[in-house]
């Protein structure tokens, strides 16, 4: 990436509902070409960041630039340059595929011949080709979030603001969304997507923002994110006989340790160091997982493992 | 921008259209719903019951009666479709939800929908005319106007029955607004009877509501007995809209906007 321009910039941004901080003072910007991610569990405030960005809902205070221009105040600006694929898929049940796209190609000043070839080309794109004459409620979960995706694109938009877009599709679906999302960023649009999947955030994202109880608790690239808080690797150990060497015998080698249930989770730089010299201390641990860290560890490392309801 | 204004602008237009795509997938059973209801109860009323009442001025209960006939299916249909209609579009279609991701204002929404109830009122209302023309009931090329009354008068209803179903949380609500409001609305317009037996307490009731001037336009239309005074109640239905229009605007915004 070459010269980079901000094309969203949030400062304290808060957004409160009645009595409920949802949003409680964000701070971050998003630049043009990067695919950014916010990750957070149910009810983080995700969607209500997201609904502010795509000027859906106000901000309680602070302040949000979107394409240079302040959400409160120039609303229809943005939405002109946005693509907005919203948490729920909202497809008009009484119209077909193709006048989904055609009414919605409407709203931007496209129509005619110019909206027709568009919507094609984008059914096209998104793996839709031939369903032009199908009624919504024909198409499948995946179908339906390809069509949303198509639509969102109509306008050929700066940004693609994507709430939660694989959530609930099935695990061939989800797949499907990713390689067309990966080829989006990859002919240099702008995402911005919000997601409960690790895994997600970690193919698609060159930055995430990890966000819990409407706080940003760190933003980083996924890299960033897990040398700062876990370690590259990580030994997951059972060890009910509770024979595992402490931390002072390891010789500084773990980096950082949880424990959930009788499962410890031993942050580390090379699994196999570690595993040397835990047999050289006589240790040979009976079962265990040595992978990598990925982007849930650090989640989990800082939002907690216990199940908060 | 004003409420007036949306109406004039282009993305009202395709407000409007969207309706116009779904509709014409069942606009054959919607237009039969729509003119046989009024039909049975012009027969039942006008025929059957008018056997037995003369109308001093029109002869007939049935001549007196069918010019309000326009005014009833105008009120019906306009009023069902932007409180039942609106809201499935509004909560369960995701209709608006997803125009209002697009570059469209609210308000552009809420004058879509009038123009497209004034649409359905001017065609349901127009087969009425028909149908009683038919039966030897209109008497003047005057009648000839009757759509765009029967467009003004769906616009009147249409504005505070989409303001009911943006302000109700559950559809069943708007059985209120069909049983308090708009039925009673009905009876006291002059449809079905002469208001000149009415105290001038309900009189002046019948008077602030828009269905009771428009009645009056269409019967004035239909027996060729138009005056300047006709022209005053067609000016009171546009006034009408002007002012009403500011009614839904912070409920549609506050659904609908940021």
């Amino acid at each position: 990436m070459c010269a980079t321009s901000t094309v969203v910039l949030a400062r304290s941004l808060t957004k409160r509902y009645g009595a409920i901080d949802a949003v409680r003072g964000v701070d971050f910007s998003i630049e043009a070409g990067e695919c950014f991610g916010f990750l957070g569990v149910n009810g983080a405030g995700k969607t209500t960041t997201m609904k502010m960005i795509y000027c859906r809902i106000a901000r309680t205070s602070g302040e949000l630039l979107v394409l240079g221009m302040d959400t409160s105040r120039d609303a229809l600006g943005i939405k002109a340059r946005l693509g907005v694929v919203a948490q729920e898929n909202a497809l008009d049940p009484e119209l077909t595929v193709i006048e989904n796209l055609l009414l919605y190609a409407s709203f931007f000043g496209i129509t005619g011949e110019r909206a027709y070839k568009r919507a094609a080309q984008l059914l096209e794109l998104l793996s839709l080709g031939g369903k032009e004459k199908a009624q919504v409620k024909e198409l499948s979960g995946g179908m339906k979030r390809r069509l949303v995706i198509a639509r969102a694109l109509v306008n050929d938009p700066d940004i693609l603001v994507l709430d939660e877009p694989t959530t609930g599709l099935d695990p061939q679906a989800r797949l499907l969304v990713w390689e067309k999302l990966t080829s989006l960023r990859e002919a240099g649009l702008t995402l911005l997507l919000t997601t409960h999947y690790m895994e997600e955030a970690a193919r698609l994202c060159n930055r995430v923002a990890i966000i819990d109880e409407g706080k940003i608790l760190a933003q980083g690239t996924p890299e960033q994110l897990i040398a700062q808080f876990a370690a590259a690797d990580v030994l997951e150990i059972i060890d009910p006989a509770a024979r595992l060497p402490v931390d002072g015998q390891l010789d500084g080698l773990i980096v950082r340790r949880e424990r959930y249930g009788e499962v410890h989770y031993l942050f580390n730089h090379d699994n196999r160091v570690l595993l040397h010299r835990m047999n050289e201390l006589g240790f040979d641990p009976p079962r265990h997982v040595a992978r990598r860290a990925t982007l849930e560890d650090v989640f989990l490392n800082m939002t907690g493992r216990e199940l908060v309801e | 921008m004003n409420p007036v204004a949306a109406f004039f602008r282009p993305n009202t237009w395709r407000v409007f259209q969207r309706n116009f795509y779904a509709w014409q997938k069942y606009a054959w059973s919607s237009v039969a719903i729509n003119i046989v209801e009024p039909f049975a109860y012009f027969l039942a009323l006008g025929f059957g019951l008018g056997a037995y009442f003369k109308v001093t001025g029109y002869g007939s209960l049935v001549q007196f009666m069918a010019p309000g006939f326009l005014g009833l299916t105008a009120l019906n249909t306009a009023t069902f479709d932007a409180a039942w209609g609106c809201f499935e579009r509004r909560v369960f279609n995701g209709v608006y939800e997803s125009m209002v991701t697009a570059p469209v204002d609210p308000l552009e929404i809420a004058a879509g929908e009038y123009l497209w109830q004034a649409f359905r009122a001017a065609l349901y209302g127009s087969l009425f005319l028909a149908v009683i023309a038919g039966f030897g009931l209109v008497h003047s090329y005057w009648a000839l106007l009757c759509p765009l009354v029967l467009a003004l008068t769906g616009i009147v209803c249409a504005i505070p029955a989409l303001f009911v179903s943006f302000v109700v949380n559950t559809q069943e609500h708007l059985f209120y607004y069909f049983s308090f409001v708009a039925t009673p609305t009905v009876m006291i317009s002059g449809i079905f009877f002469p208001l000149d037996k009415f105290p001038h307490w309900a009189l002046a009731i019948a008077w602030m509501t828009p269905l009771y001037h428009a009645v009056i336009v269409f019967r004035a239309l239909a027996m060729g007995t138009v005056s300047p005074q006709t022209g005053l109640e067609v000016l009171w239905l546009v006034a009408a809209i002007v002012v009403l229009a500011f009614l839904p605007v912070r409920s549609v915004r506050s659904r609908l906007g940021n």
